[in-house]
This record gives structure tokens, sequence and C-alpha cells, in this order.
């Protein structure tokens, strides 16, 4: 029989179009939903990823052993960045297009995220993280990107507010690491005041190593400072500040970034009453009441929690968003009943909210800072317990 | 405000200026400015936090193993990092294996000890405000230090034969001094004394493994300010830095005073390229 080309091409268009109109193999519909997780397990400032962590295999536990979702398995892909951005560009890569994943969690620090959006937003990767610069989030630019935690300023306004409304503190001493992030949130905290009617009579970078902060401290005293705060992730800068207060006997209240509030401080301290009148930012849904109580939603994850995970050296609100994040994309297959970036991206999309352990969440096509501004609060630094803390004096 | 600002800067430049003693020490048998200087002082305060707090064992016993240690790992580091490169000084391939062996100093105890910073004891639990320990004891120990160091090379046999190697080592070794011995010597005596700068700063630097880049630079700014080699140059160099490194971060506060010291180090050496209290080397031409 004699096939010409025109015929060849012709049947072959014909099956290809056929074959597009077959269900899809049963393979599809029940292989694993692959998460991929970027988060820093080991090395310097690993204590968040192995909190998150602990969330992330709760949740996918949990799941799995519940039969999954519509009966697929969820998958996590772990890959342990070591808070190195070079680590986690080649992670990002590795995950997309090797493992194939349908979404990913993670990275867990903003040096980090700021290497890989660019990239997850090329591949349309469905991407949630608690990553608080607030670049990080532009629905224009990365139409895939969601954050589940506070951004930077959400926290700045948080301090602010306590110290101008609460302490009654509007004269304030502004102290940052002269990392890339404490210079950053030094200055937008100063401006942050300054718009707000208060004024940073003191600014000031410091060098984390620096030995001795009498002279930093001292300005600050000088210039009439009625509080001051603190924008650094180094525990030994802030025990130095700490000791320095106490030895100056200044019953300055300190207020800031949530590291105030790290077990790490106690062994750093010349005195554990030199903890006294240190607010760190926390989160109502991570604090407990007057009355020694978590709100009832984060006190079911707690109950759910005993036993299985270790709570005594991490923090509450760590693996609270650690299990969301699972949840978010596990429910959103479920919802849409497939894996497609389109499908799990505009399922957030419309959340309004997503009632989960760390936050109530809300996105929008325009707006994927998903987490509420009012869920912020300060914490008094020295009430850890089981990785929750007390609301700081002041909050109804 | 002017006894803290001076307390706490004649703290840090007493510090300062033992690790500058440790850059001179290894220097004299040497003529290699060795960059492990600053590393033994983190260590020092990491070692007597690790024998003292953690393992619970009294100061005299955390003080001697402390000081014996850092005297292993400079004698590690002369073999090491030093002696492959003695025979070709003009390439300056000591500023590498000296860096290399600090970098893996920093590493292993960035690994093994913690990033994060962990407390060093009080030793002598009294005084208070700028009466603290943490203020006196750095210059108790800087004045012992040199007292000691002054003593041995004016008044024993073993501190002229240091001398004699310093001054001239070919001419020390065809007089029949041991000269390689007298290195390795030197070079455990100079890890003691950048462990003593550690473990009598412990409670103003605390036991972290970041502080050791910290001392390296700013140890080797009263040796430049100094003259090399020169120990009590070293001494009046590392007071000024913390003074002045103290009132620049009262008057300017935070990067702005490491700025301040930066420019007044910069100014001092032009006006004086040997340092404020070194000779000048004569060049035969």
């Amino acid at each position: 029989m004699n096939v010409s080309r025109r015929e060849l091409l012709a049947g072959s268009a014909a099956a290809a179009a056929s074959a597009a109109g077959l269900p899809r193999p049963a393979l599809a519909a029940n292989e694993p939903i692959r998460i991929g997780w970027l988060t820093t397990l080991t090395g310097p400032g690993s204590a968040p990823g192995i909190g998150f962590n602990r969330g992330v295999e709760f949740a996918a536990n949990a799941i799995n052993a519940a039969g999954g979702v519509k009966g697929r398995t969820v998958e996590v892909v772990t890959r342990d960045t070591q808070g190195d951005p070079t680590k986690c560009v080649n992670a990002t890569q590795e995950l997309i297009s090797q493992q194939k994943v349908h979404a990913i969690w993670g990275p867990t620090n903003s040096g980090e995220s700021l290497a890989v959006t660019a990239i997850m937003a090329r591949a349309k990767m469905p991407n949630i993280h608690p990553c608080v610069v607030d670049t990080l989030i532009d629905p224009v630019k990365y139409p895939n990107a969601f954050r589940i935690a506070p951004s930077n300023g959400q926290w700045d306004e948080a301090v602010r507010k306590y110290c101008m409304s609460i302490l009654g503190a509007k004269r304030v001493a502004v102290f940052g690491d002269t990392t890339g992030y404490g210079v950053t949130a030094a200055k937008a905290c100063a401006d942050g005041f300054k718009q707000a009617g208060g004024e940073a009579v003191t600014l000031a970078n410091i060098d984390a190593t620096q030995p001795d902060m009498t002279p930093d401290m001292l300005r600050a005293r000088n210039a009439g400072a009625e509080a001051v705060v603190i924008w650094t992730v180094s525990t030994g800068m802030i025990a130095r500040l700490l000791n320095t207060r106490a030895a100056m006997g200044w019953d300055v209240p300190f207020a800031g970034h949530p590291a105030l509030a790290s077990g790490d401080l106690a062994g750093l301290l010349a005195k554990p009453g030199n903890w006294e009148k240190v607010y760190a930012v926390g989160y109502r849904s991570c604090s407990f009441d007057a009355a020694g109580a978590l709100p009832p939603r984060s006190q079911e994850l707690v109950d759910k929690l005993a036993g299985k995970v270790n709570l005594s050296d991490s923090l509450l609100w760590w693996v609270a968003c650690g299990v969301d994040a699972v949840n978010l994309v596990a429910r959103a297959v479920e919802a849409t009943g497939e894996t497609a970036s389109a499908g799990i991206i505009g399922h957030w999309n419309a959340l309004n909210p997503y009632p989960g352990y760390f936050g109530d969440y809300r996105f929008t096509k325009e707006q994927h800072n998903g987490y509420p501004a009012d869920a912020v609060v300060m914490s008094a630094a020295n009430t850890a317990k089981s990785g929750a803390f007390a609301l700081a004096p002041g909050y109804g | 405000m002017l006894a803290s600002i001076v307390a706490s800067g004649l703290a840090m430049g007493a510090v300062y200026a033992l690790i500058g003693i440790t850059y001179n020490t290894m220097f004299a048998t040497s003529r290699v400015m060795s960059f492990t200087a600053g590393m033994l002082g983190m260590l020092g305060g990491v070692l007597g936090s690790l024998f003292m707090l953690r393992w619970g064992w009294p100061v005299l016993v955390g003080l001697p193993l402390t000081l014996s240690a850092c005297a292993l790992v400079g004698v590690a580091t002369e073999f090491v990092a030093v002696r492959p490169v003695l025979k070709s000084l003009d390439q300056h391939l000591y500023v590498l294996s000296t860096l290399a062996v600090a970098l893996m100093i920093q590493q292993v105890t960035a690994i093994e000890w913690s990033t994060e910073p962990r407390p060093f004891p009080s030793l002598l639990p009294m005084g208070a405000g700028m009466w603290d320990e943490k203020y006196w004891l750095p210059v108790i120990a800087c004045a012992l230090t040199v007292a000691g160091l002054e003593w041995l090379y004016g008044r024993t046999l073993l501190g002229r034969a240091f001398l004699a190697v310093a001054e001239d080592n070919f001419a020390a070794r065809a007089l029949g001094l041991p000269e390689r011995n007298l290195r390795v010597a030197s070079y455990a005596m100079a890890g003691a004394i950048g462990a003593l700068a550690g473990f009598s700063g412990g409670q103003l630097l605390l036991a972290f493994f970041a502080n050791g880049p910290l001392l390296n630079f700013y140890g080797f700014i009263p040796v430049a300010l100094g003259g090399l080699g020169n120990n009590r140059g070293a001494v009046i160099g590392g007071l000024a830095l913390g003074l002045f490194q103290q009132a620049a971060n009262f008057t300017f506060g935070g990067i702005f005073a490491s700025v301040a010291v930066f420019v007044l180090f910069i100014a001092v050496l032009l006006a004086a390229p040997q340092g404020l209290f070194g000779t000048a080397t004569a060049r035969r031409v």
C-alpha cells in the first residue's frame, strides 16, 4: 500500500488529537504530591530550620497516616541549604528540573530567598515561604510566591505601636547590627518612628562582635532614649547590651527582633534579672494570655504534637508554620484535584481566610502577604514555655 | 561616663596588646607574621569556657590547660604553616599558610563548639561597675605578661638566646644555638600569650568563634603602630587603640567608630611608616 506524506501527516495529527482526549494515565493520579522543602538544617542559623522541619514532618506523616490527599501520599523532598544562597540556588534548580516537585516551601531565610525567588518565578513554581524582607513579595513580578509569616514591615509596625502606644516611648534608640539586614531594618525602623510622630534619638549599626556596648548605651541615654529598639539576630550583641543596661542601672525597656527571646541569651546574661522589661516580636497564636492559656487552635496543635514533636528547644510558631505550609499545599491539591502549578496558585489566590495553626492566611491575586498584621504582637522575652511566650504587658 | 570609657578602653586595649605581643613573639624568631595570633586569643576564651563552665573544672586547672593547649596549637602552627615556607620568606607564602591554618582553627571551633557565643565564667567575682573583673583582669594579665617577658629577655640565658635568634638567626646558629628548637619554643610561648589574652578577656569577648578575625585584625594594629617586634610599642599602641576605639564608639557610634579607628591608623602609618616606636631598617643600595 502506498501512503503519501500528506496522508501520513494527517494520520499522525488524528492520532495525537485522540491521545490528547484520553484520560490521563492512572500513574499521574496516584503519584505522590511532591513538596520541595528548602531549609537550613545544619550550620549557623539552623535553629528555625530545625523547628520548621519538625512541623513539616509531623504534617506530612499526619496526612499520609490519614490516607493521603484523595489517595495520594505527600512526599517531602528536603534539601539542607546550610544557609548558603549558592547551595539554595542549586537545590532549587534540582527540585524544579530533576525532582519535578509540585510546590516549594522555603527557603527560610531572606538571604536565600532573595537568590531563588526569581528562579522559582521563571519556572512558575508555587512557592510559600516565611521570609521577612518586604521585596520578596510582589504579585506582579512573582505571581507564584506567597508569604505565610509577617513581613519585616509588620514586625516593625508591631514594635513601633508597642513602644509608642503601650510603653509611651516616643523617643527611642535604634540599634541594628552591621549585616545587610541589620542596616536596612534599623533604618526602616527609625523612618517609621519619624513618620508616626516619634523620633529615633540614636540610630547606630554595631558590629555584633564589639566586646563592650557601654559607649553606645551611654550615647542612647544621653540622647534621652525612652526605649531601645534592637534589630539583630546576634545573641552575643543582645546579651552585651542587656548586661550593659544593668551595669548602668538604667531602667529602659528593650523591644525588637524575636532574637531578644532566644534561649541562648539565658547563659550569656550576668543575671536573670537583666532579661526583665525586654519585649520581643511574637504572635498571638503562640502567646499565653494572662491566664496562661494558648488560643484554642494552638492548644489543639500542642496536644497533637505531644509526645511526637519536641517543643522544649524550639519555638511553637516555627513548628506551627511548618505544619501550615504542608497543609496549604495538600489542601490546594485536594480542592483542585490536580498538582498543576496554575491550579495550586489559583487556589491560594482565593484563600480568604485559610485557618492555619500559626495564623489565618488571606491571599488575593494582588496581595500575597498572607499573615494578618494584628496577629503580630510583642512577647515578654523571658517567659518561654514549650516554645510559646506570655503576651507583653499592656495587651488586652 | 569618662570612667566607663577609660575602663573598657584599657581592658580592650590590653587584649589587643597581648595579641600584638603574640604576633611579635612569633615574628621575632621566624620573621613570619602568623595570622593565627587572633585565633589563639579566640581559643583562649573557648577552651577556658569549655574547661571551667561546661566541664566544671576549677580555674587553677582550667587556666594551665588552656595555656598548654594553645601552646600546642602554636607549635603545630610552626610545624605546619611556618617551617615549610621559611626558605622562601621573600615570596610571603606564610600569609597563605598561616591564614589557612587560622581558617581551619576557626571552622573546627565553629563546628565542634558552636556558632553562637557562649558564656565565659567569672574567675574572681568581686568588684562592680567599672571595677568589674572583666575590665581589670586583661590589664593585669597584660602587665604580668610584659613584666615576665622583660625578665625573660633581660635576665635569663634562654631569653638572651631568643634575642640572639631574633637579631640574626644565621649568626645564632653559627654560635651553636639550637635555632629550630628556640623557634618552636617561641611559638609555644606565643600560643600561651594569645590564650591568656582570650582567657583574661573572656568576660568581655565571650567564648565565640567569630572573635578570631576580630582579634587578628585589631591585634595587628598595635604591632603596626608600635613597631614590628617591639613589645613595649605594642602595649602602648594597644592601650591607645582601645581608648581611642571606645571614645570613637561613644562619639560616632557603630560602624563610624571603625572608620575613625582606621583613619587614625592610616594617618599614623603615613607619618611614621616604621611605627611610632620602631626603627627604620637600613637597606644596602
